[in-house]
């Protein structure tokens, strides 16, 4: 029996499409994949579903009801639930109190009744099986228990239908097989998840039937049974496939960035040698401590221990200034939050990191300054009207290259590029690989930290994998192979496979 | 539908200016208002002397607003006013020299607002919380110290060779233009041109707009932070300068009480978002001019001073709603035009 079905769904923003008459069904007691790459339309379609956008055309049926322009409070109301990958918990009030959040027990005078709502929480946890105190501060709960506790509050808002937006990617293997047990009696219950992943033996671990989208298309619908992780990924990337990937070969040249038994928070005893003009790419899944790696190495956090060279000189005292110096520069991660200074043109956006390196000509030109744009716009092609635009006028992939642009007018020789592809679309990603490929050419030096290995594939010479802070393994480009990186990425050589 | 999108974006444009520039349109409705309700007493130097009289609040004004770019905010700048023209008062009786007093008045205040940017800056405490105690200390040390003397008030010594020469600086006019206003003008000049022409001015909009990101563009957003406490501390050293240049002493009881309110209020009506990263200095000018004019108005109309503050309370809720409302119009007209 089908408990939800979207049909002939569409949406776009501005003027661009990003779901194109998809349909969708889950049925009850079922957990339901839900796949594709960045930007294929994946957490539009949720959040659709979920209330948060409005949909252009389409249905949706819920338990046989039609659900009409719904908003978060009426989907959570027919028992929809969508546990964020960035969680919605208060984390200053206690686990109870999150819990009944606004579904208090009160007693006379509206006093509210501790010992019972302590109680429910209690019985809760117990029937969920997990074991966390109903009085904690959400704040001391670590990320997996507070996975958990999402999934039992939402319970206790009589959920059916849970949309889990990839659960494991905070997770340790122990968290992932204690959550993945609960998924499975929750369904015995006759509860149905809709799952979102990228890592394709959790989904053939538990997923009985999926879903592809492909640029905001419905491109296939069927049983976990009759497929392959193969299959599946070339429906996800389709013809791309088998395109043609950037990689030139290039001749490297000699080491510039040296770490012996490097420590830092985050990551420890980190052994790498890269040479001028190479592509790293780096991957780990989250809390790998690879991004922490790359803020150390900009100078933002302290080096711990060990030894960091960068062109052969020995970093003793490092801060993001003495970094830039050493033609060091880093494109953050979370470039809304990290790059993009939004009341700054894409002009300004653009000088206001070479403008710290040449304080001492305070004067700006402007007319220079523009020069200097164009060409790096011309580059880089930047889709962009003028050079006094606001940056948040741009789209993601066109911010992502104005910073990009910003550190290249710094002369950095060194680049870190911390998910450099986060929110852009295929194309523009493609660009990046492009423009990666001809930085590296002209003897950058490019580490990319990603989470998405087929970028790797596409431009690194080399792939290093991080696990818990440990260089677990590196691959020589010939080797990299989605298996051969997710094998050390999760540690499943040393650690119990998550299965049935 | 070109023509439509083409109309569109004419009246987006002009919106725009109107949002951007409504400083000049609130200065310029308060300014008719003081011509009409003047009639025939309008005079050139009358005129003249609103400049003269917006120099002590509006060069202190470039300060608030420069701190409010970085999307802190200043509550010391009365007090500073108070306790740097004090000392400034005692400097130049024991020296005689205008000079050394006008230095001494710039490095008074540059170590005041120092005071307040290590707080601010490095300490990383809530600029509200740091200059709200400073606003409370300065001027206590301004009447304490008066008090151990065993005077009333702060004054400059008239019997000194060189009073004449700082007391008529401030009474001086150059062309019919006095100097004070001249100085208010020059000061406006300098701030405009550091805040939109400088890697240093471009800096501080880029901490009020994302710190984060600012930092991690290579700015040093400590001392940023401190450096615009000290610009405000030393341009409160320029208002307690002229101050004293105009009146010759000064009470640390009264003087400068408000005026870090009267700042803020120019610095919003100037256009200058409370959020940070937004607004030009510019607008200070006529921000700090506005609320010269409307105490001009009601000296003319025979009102009581009381009613005053009520007047400029209304400007500014006005000025703010318009500059809320603006943006919001301009919204809707290019919803409607395509």
């Amino acid at each position: 029996m089908e408990m939800l079905k979207m049909t002939d769904i569409s949406k776009s923003f501005f003027g661009v499409t990003v779901l194109d008459h998809v349909d969708f069904s889950v049925e009850r007691g079922e957990i339901h994949a839900l796949l594709g790459e960045n930007g294929a339309g994946k957490s539009t379609l949720m959040n659709i579903l979920a209330g948060v956008y409005t949909r252009d055309s389409g249905q949706v049926v819920f338990n046989g009801k039609p659900l009409e322009h719904s908003s978060v409070a009426a989907t959570e109301q027919a028992g929809i639930a969508f546990v964020h990958q960035e969680l919605n918990l208060f984390n200053d009030l206690k686990v109870y109190e999150n819990i009944f959040l606004r579904k208090e027990i009160t007693g006379a005078l509206g006093i509210l009744n501790k010992r019972a709502m302590i109680e429910q929480s209690h019985a809760l946890f117990q029937r969920l099986g997990v074991d966390i105190d109903p009085c904690a501060m959400v704040s001391e709960l670590e990320t997996g228990k507070k996975q958990l506790l999402e999934i039992a509050k939402a319970l206790h808002a009589n959920a059916e239908l849970f949309i889990l937006d990839e659960p494991t990617t905070a997770l340790n293997n122990e968290e992932i097989a204690h959550l993945f047990a609960i998924v499975r009696r929750l369904k015995e219950a006759g509860k149905s998840f809709i799952f979102i992943s990228h890592k394709m033996t959790e989904i053939f671990a538990l997923a009985d039937r999926y879903t592809v989208l492909r640029n905001g298309k419905f491109i296939h619908s069927g049983a976990v049974a009759d497929t392959t992780p193969m299959e599946v990924t070339r429906m996800m990337v389709g013809e791309r496939y088998s395109e043609e990937e950037a990689y030139i070969q290039r001749e490297l040249g000699e080491p510039i960035l040296e770490m012996e038994g490097l420590c830092g928070h985050g990551f420890h005893n980190i052994d790498l040698t890269i040479r001028r003009g190479e592509v790293v790419g780096f991957t780990g899944l989250v809390g790998a401590g690879i991004s922490e790696l790359f803020q150390t190495i900009f100078g933002e956090l302290p080096i711990t221990g060990g030894t960091l060279r960068i062109a052969g000189v020995p970093i003793t005292s490092h801060n993001i200034h003495k970094a830039m110096l050493n033609k060091v520069s880093m494109i953050a991660a979370n470039r809304k939050e990290n790059s993009i200074i939004p009341d700054f043109t894409l002009l300004e956006n653009n000088y206001v990191s070479e403008h710290t390196l040449s304080f001492r000509h305070q004067h700006i030109s402007k007319k220079k300054e523009i020069a200097k744009y164009e060409q790096l716009r011309q580059k880089l092609n930047i889709k962009s009207n003028s050079p006094d635009d606001m940056i948040t006028a741009l789209s993601g992939g066109n911010q992502q290259k104005v910073i990009l642009a910003r550190w290249l007018n710094t002369q950095a020789d060194i680049l870190l590029m911390d998910n450099p592809t986060q929110g852009i679309d295929v194309g523009a990603k493609a660009e990046i690989y492009r423009l990666i490929q001809e930085l590296a050419q002209a003897g950058k030096t490019i580490l990319v930290n990603t989470l998405e290995i087929p970028e790797i594939q596409k431009v690194a010479d080399r792939c290093v994998i991080f696990y818990h802070g440990d260089l677990k393994a590196q691959l020589e480009r010939r080797d990299i192979s989605e298996e051969a990186v997710m094998l050390q990425a999760t540690n499943a050589i040393n650690t119990a496979e998550v299965s049935k | 539908m070109e023509k439509n999108t083409l109309t569109a974006r004419k009246s987006g444009s002009i919106t725009k200016a109107i949002g951007n520039y409504s400083f000049i349109l609130i200065f310029l409705a308060i300014f008719v208002a003081y011509l009409i309700i003047n009639q025939g007493a309008t005079t050139w130097s009358g005129v003249m002397n609103i400049l003269r009289h917006s120099a002590v609040v509006g060069i202190l004004a470039f300060g608030m607003g420069m701190v409010i770019i970085t999307g802190g905010i200043d509550l010391s700048v009365g007090s500073m006013l108070a306790l740097v023209g004090g000392l400034t008062v005692v400097v130049f009786n024991n020296t005689n020299n205008p000079v050394i007093t006008f230095l001494f008045a710039l490095f008074a205040g540059a170590m005041c607002g120092l005071i307040n940017g290590v707080f601010v800056g490095v300490a990383k405490m809530p600029a509200f919380i740091v200059t709200l105690s400073t606003m409370l200390i300065y001027r206590s040390i301004a009447q304490y110290y008066l008090r151990t003397m065993g005077l009333s008030i702060y004054n400059m010594e008239g019997t000194l060779s060189t009073y004449d020469a700082i007391y008529g600086f401030g009474q001086a006019k150059v062309f019919t233009v006095p100097v004070v206003g001249i100085v208010l003008i020059l000061v406006t000049a300098i701030m405009v041109y550091v805040s939109t022409m400088t890697k240093f001015g471009k800096r501080v909009y880029a901490v009020g707009s994302n710190e984060k990101a600012a930092h991690l563009a290579g700015i040093n957003v400590t001392v940023t932070r401190v450096m615009v406490f000290v610009v405000t501390g030393v341009l409160a050293g320029v208002s307690a300068f002229l101050l004293l240049a105009m009146n010759g002493s000064m009470d640390p009881a009264t003087v400068g009480k408000s005026y870090e309110m009267y700042a803020i209020a120019a610095v919003v009506i100037g256009g200058i978002s409370m959020s940070g990263g937004k607004g030009k200095l510019l607008g200070v000018l006529f921000g700090a001019m506005s609320y010269t004019i409307i105490d001009k108005i009601i000296a003319s109309l025979g009102l009581d001073a009381l009613i005053n503050d009520t007047i400029k309370g209304s400007i500014l809720l006005v000025a703010v709603l318009i500059q809320m409302v603006v943006p919001v119009i301009r919204g809707k007209l290019k919803k409607t035009g395509n």
